[in-house]
């Protein structure tokens, strides 16, 4: 089971939880997540984010720290720094931002 | 009942999922999980038997499975379903209040004058609520959105309204519909004394209620 948040929804705080987030909406604020973090084309990220995995395919900004991966695909925009071990980057995503996969996260 | 579709146009926020701050939107939100702070959505909120809302909330409609704790505004119906429980204030033109739900706070049905009439309907069910056997009312949802003329509702008995007054301890309604219709009436009645209580209380359409 996944928390989905839908593409009218905007949420405007701090989201935590150990489930994986799909985000077709808006959050402003932060996430904090044990497990994964979907940002869909329609998703609008302006966030920190913790998580194990990420996978941006809308835009997010933001600082971001994985666990283990950090994923910006082609369709994905993100601004910020990405802190994790593995990260993909893939031809036609846009990122700007700081990249270092040595530190440890948090 | 409403049919919330289960693809990505109905939010859901997971169990472990913890929401603090306001959520708007302009579709359904279902809640497991647990949400503070402020909720305002064009469509409906269901708050599941795992769901605890913290939060003041501006709906369309609301079905109350587990716990809200805080003021709600619908602009067409709140229900609390057997399991669910409420601290708070409700403001809507409709209320269901299952028995078995709990429920502390003030009811506010608005202008009870120019409220429409029952829906022809029974009520709607949340999506859990309806997967229990006991449940007996069918899951379609009423078309009371198209009002219709005043003096269409079922009349009371007259001798109901002439009847005590409503009970002193006001906000001790855990499950009691009658308590809270009972209330409205004197309200109703303090507001316009009239000689013929039976005639006004017929025409308010406060039994909108009954289905």
């Amino acid at each position: 089971m996944s928390t989905i948040i839908g593409s009218s929804i905007r949420i405007s705080g701090e989201v935590e939880g150990s489930e994986d987030l799909v985000v077709h909406g808006t959050i402003q604020g932060k996430i904090e997540l044990q497990s994964d973090l979907l940002v869909e084309p329609s998703g609008n990220v302006e966030a920190d984010v913790y998580a194990r995995n990420t996978k941006i395919s809308g835009t997010l900004t933001g600082n971001v720290q994985a666990d283990e991966r950090v994923e910006v695909t082609k369709d994905g925009q993100m601004t910020g720094d990405i802190r994790a071990p593995r990260i993909l980057i893939s031809d036609g995503a846009q990122f700007q931002g700081n990249v270092d996969m040595n530190a440890p996260r948090k | 009942m409403i049919n919330k579709p289960m693809n990505d146009d109905n939010t859901i926020i997971g169990e472990t999922i913890i929401v603090r701050g306001e959520l708007n939107g302009e579709e359904n939100l279902t809640v497991l999980g647990r949400v503070e702070g402020q909720i305002n959505l064009a469509q409906d909120l269901y708050i599941e038997e795992t769901g605890i809302v913290k939060a003041d909330s501006s709906v369309r409609n609301c079905v109350i499975s587990g716990i809200l704790v805080g003021n709600i505004t619908a602009s067409e119906r709140v229900e609390i379903a057997p399991g669910g429980r409420m601290v708070g204030d409700i403001s809507a033109p409709r209320v269901l209040i299952n028995d078995g739900a709990k429920f502390r706070g003030s009811i506010d049905m608005g202008d009870l004058e120019s409220a429409g009439s029952p829906p022809s309907k029974p009520s709607y069910t949340s999506r859990s609520y309806r997967s229990s056997t006991t449940s007996t009312t069918t899951s379609t949802r009423p078309v009371a959105s198209a009002p219709r003329p005043a003096p269409a509702p079922a009349p009371r008995p007259a001798p109901a309204p002439a009847a005590t007054p409503a009970p002193a301890p006001k906000k001790e309604e855990p499950n009691r519909e009658d308590a809270a219709k009972a209330e409205a009436e004197a309200k109703e009645k303090a507001k316009k004394p009239s000689p013929k209580p039976d005639d006004k209380a017929a025409d308010t359409g406060i039994k909108k209620k009954e289905d």
